[in-house]
């Protein structure tokens, strides 16, 4: 019987009071509980950034990589034991700059792995610059007269990419949080999550009140219809949808290539022998 | 030249078969159990461009592709102009001296001291097919019948190179019987005294020798960007990727390339990845990575002239000083480069084993010279121990994935493992992988951990096989190189000790750590002279940093490999 002590680990965050990554730590435990999984069988990964400090906190297997290079490592677990629950889990920063062909190729690829993006819209382990997701006129330590760049929309990125599973969730809601997680985790294919996580630092404008008067929640009419989805995802002002956009079934990476395909983990199959026949072409 | 051996060379443009034609004769001779080496001479071009594929084959050792040209096969006029010109300038290849094959259409060429040899091989070849190219089949059977090798061992290699085919290999087997029975009617052998036997050889490239000694050596993922001249070693595991149950990726860059290594390789999963000079560079983060979180990986790195784009299809070994210092800070790295087509093999599965022995990276180090041609191995070795180092039994109690050890290795757990969940982490961390350089910053622990790491270099040093040697014994002078350059080191020196000059090489294929034992087996030599394929003498600084050793340096950089006789010649000139 797991019990969400279980992934307990012995350190404690060391995020701000009341930040958003909190939320998002209590939701991946809670899911990993209720859905019966092993510590053992659990690989958090992360890159660089306050919300990759995360696996230092959760008790699994834990992987705090390089900034924005989380999701090939979390792939190549899941290629090596597809038996591996893997969570990939990192900020807009890591995900949207330096990650981005990563998170476009492995959105396209159907990597079986939960990518869940703690979005403050903000750098707050480099103590507050303008990110990927900073609206315009932003003011931060690299935007003092306000952001000129526009935003990038991490969620028509997945879906242009080819995910299988695009939601959007709020750290300031841990209830449907730990829904969105849940379905994510669940979801046979590359589940993309971008959850609203208030920086209480250095983001004195996407807070939690902000978010908090303009998220609503989405059901799709149909979440494997792309066009709604696409549609969906931009609204963006007064009212901001939040809840799962889109999810389809497909063949997962690892179901179509043939040495994957196989039940047996690679890790777990016996060393390949060679034999004379091997070498035959050679003569 | 030596009268039992031969060289033969395919000249033409890209696009005109130059490579298969000299696969070919290559085949044959390694089927009638003589030593092959062949040589790629070509340009970063699809179609065009002078090109030319070189077989030197003998029952003696071959070690190089070698000096001297006995027979030319030229696919165009240029062929016939440059390589029967005594002022050939090809990167120290030598000219013709003996006989010119090419079609009878070719004319104006200058009249040299060569046999001149033009034949009706489109003529013969359209008896057969109207495809143009099956003219180099007719010349390859008049090349054949000129060195006095059996047609049927010739029409075994085309069936089987055309094999698939289907109707395409018969008709290549009658244009090589016209070319063969042609030549023979109408001129004579070349009086050669080739010592053919019936025993084959094997006849592998360097990238798909790295290639082999992965899989012997566990390897169950191979991820790599395309990249000359490494991408031998991925095709030639992608194409067998079902039959050793390998997992084979192109991913977006090579920095997903290496995370994705050193991400299969925590998981459990023995995995390797492979570029050139330009690939390596964006590695370098991750490679820091490894060595800091203590994950076993294997890197191939195949040499090409830089900086930058540099001369992709040319060789060098200039990326020793890239390699040796690629990441920040201090961190233990192992480097091996192999010196010939047997030692990719043993050196890449024993890389696999010390990667996962003492968990950090290890970078076998290959060239363009040696990735791309093909040499024979008379025999290998199906039979690895494959060893997984240090792991611990599930449910371990106080479970330290970084334990103080004296060896510097710690017990490595893997996902998966009941009761040893712990967290590896790019920051500095404590035995039980905890960070320890935020809030818990704490310099006796760093200090503790460096050490522990750095340790691990040690123990490989005490470790390390003897450096081996090539007629040092009684040598007044030494050479020393590293990697590819070992053949045709062993040929200079034969051809020195010819000269009467005592003198000996000492083959370094572990190049770092460096092994201390370098600098006993110096001792007492007159004069110590490095041979390197690069600039600056990457090789010879590091030398002179870790062992203090008095040097001159030999040094090649037009991207060229060395030849034996200019080798030697430049060796004699530091003699002095």
């Amino acid at each position: 019987m797991v019990t969400v002590n279980d992934y307990s680990g012995k350190i404690k965050p060391d995020w701000c009071p009341a930040c958003g990554n909190f939320a998002q730590l209590s939701a991946i435990k809670n899911v990993l509980t209720e859905l019966k999984i092993e510590p053992e069988n659990v690989v958090v990964v992360s890159g660089i950034g306050c919300s990759s400090n995360l696996p230092e906190f959760i008790k699994a297997y834990g992987f705090h990589g390089l900034h924005g290079r989380l999701l090939p490592v979390a792939s190549a677990v899941k290629w090596a034991n597809r038996k591996l629950t893997v969570i990939g889990y990192g900020g807009d920063g890591d995900g949207f700059f330096e990650g981005t062909q990563h998170f476009f190729h492995t959105a396209k690829r159907n990597v079986d792995l939960t990518y869940i993006v703690s979005d403050n819209q903000i750098f707050g382990l480099t103590t507050g610059q303008a990110s990927p997701t900073s609206e315009i006129g932003f003011i931060s330590k690299t935007t003092p007269d306000g952001n000129i760049e526009k935003p990038v929309n991490p969620m028509t990125f997945a879906l242009s990419a080819g995910a299988t599973f695009v939601a959007r969730s709020f750290s300031g809601d841990p209830k449907h949080l730990q829904e969105v997680v849940k379905k994510g985790i669940q979801h046979k294919g590359f589940s993309f999550i971008d959850v609203f996580s208030p920086c209480v630092t250095f983001n004195k404008t996407n807070t939690y009140d902000y978010f908090r008067k303009r998220v609503y929640k989405y059901e799709a009419k149909d979440p494997s219809n792309f066009e709604e989805a696409y549609r969906a995802v931009q609204e963006w002002g007064d009212r901001i949808p939040i809840g799962v956009f889109y999810q389809v079934k497909g063949q997962s990476y690892e179901d179509l290539d043939p040495v994957t395909a196989e039940e047996t983990a690679l890790t777990e199959r016996p060393y390949r022998k060679l034999k004379p026949e091997d070498f035959e072409e050679f003569l | 030249m030596r009268d039992d051996e031969i060289i033969i060379r395919v000249a033409g443009a890209a696009g005109d078969g130059v490579q298969s034609a000299g696969q070919i004769i290559a085949k044959t001779f390694s089927r009638k159990g003589l030593n092959v080496m062949t040589y790629n001479y070509y340009q970063d071009i699809v179609r065009g461009g002078q090109s030319w594929y070189q077989v030197r084959a003998s029952g003696g050792k071959v070690r190089s592709q070698g000096d001297g040209l006995d027979i030319l096969i030229a696919l165009n006029k240029d062929g016939v102009e440059r390589h029967t010109n005594p002022d050939i300038n090809e990167g120290g290849a030598s000219p013709l001296t003996g006989i010119a094959i090419f079609d009878k259409s070719i004319s104006g060429y200058t009249d040299r001291k060569v046999t001149y040899v033009p034949m009706p091989l489109s003529d013969l070849a359209s008896k057969h097919s109207s495809f143009a190219l099956m003219k180099n089949t007719v010349a390859i059977g008049a090349a054949m019948a000129a060195t006095g090798v059996d047609f049927d061992t010739l029409s075994s290699v085309i069936l089987d190179v055309f094999g698939k085919k289907g109707k395409v290999s018969e008709q290549n087997v009658s244009a090589a019987k016209e070319g063969y029975d042609y030549y023979l009617s109408n001129h004579k052998s070349i009086g050669k005294k080739l010592s053919f036997g019936n025993k084959r050889k094997y006849l592998i490239g360097g990238g798909e020798a790295v290639g082999l000694g992965a899989v012997r050596g566990g390897l169950k993922m191979y991820i790599g960007y395309p990249m000359t001249p490494a991408s031998s070693a991925l095709h030639y595991l992608a194409a067998h990727a079902r039959d050793f149950g390998v997992f084979v990726k192109i991913p977006e860059d090579e920095i997903s390339a290496i995370n994705m290594t050193i991400g299969a390789n925590y998981a459990g999963a023995r995995a390797m990845t492979g570029s050139s000079g330009g690939g390596f560079s964006l590695m370098v983060e991750a490679l820091g990575l490894a060595g800091m979180m203590e994950i076993p990986i294997v890197i191939y790195e195949s040499q090409r002239p830089g900086p930058s784009t540099g001369l992709p299809t040319k060789t060098e070994q200039g990326d020793l000083n890239l390699v040796l210092g690629a990441s920040q800070g201090d961190f233990p790295r192992i480097v091996l480069s192999p010196r010939d087509a047997r030692d990719c093999i043993d050196l890449t599965s024993e890389a696999m084993n010390l990667a996962q022995e003492y968990q950090t990276p290890v970078i076998v180090m290959s060239d363009l010279y040696l990735s791309e041609h093909n040499e024979t191995v008379d025999s290998i070795d199906p039979e690895f121990r494959v060893d997984d180092g240090n792991r611990p039994v599930d449910g371990e109690k106080d479970y330290k994935r970084y334990l103080v050890t004296e060896s510097g290795i710690s017990p490595r757990a893997i996902p998966g493992q009941k009761g040893l969940m712990h967290n590896e982490d790019s920051d500095e961390h404590d035995e039980y992988g905890d960070v320890v350089s935020d809030a818990e910053t704490d310099p006796t622990k760093r200090v503790t951990m460096m050490d522990k790491r750095m340790r691990k270099l040690e123990t490989f040093v005490r470790k390390m096989p003897p450096t081996e040697t090539y007629m040092l014994a009684d040598a007044e002078y030494a050479v020393i190189q590293w990697g590819s350059t070992a053949g045709v080191t062993e040929e200079a020196i034969d051809i020195l000790r010819g000269k009467g000059h005592r003198i000996g090489a000492i083959e370094v294929n572990r190049v770092f750590p460096v092994n201390p034992d370098i600098g006993k087996l110096c001792s007492g030599k007159k004069k110590i002279i490095v041979v390197e394929n690069n600039y600056s003498g990457q090789f010879n600084r590091l030398l002179k940093a870790e062992l203090g050793l008095k040097t001159v340096l030999v040094r090649k950089y037009n991207g060229e490999a060395f030849y034996p006789s200019e080798l030697a010649a430049m060796i004699e000139g530091e003699m002095r």
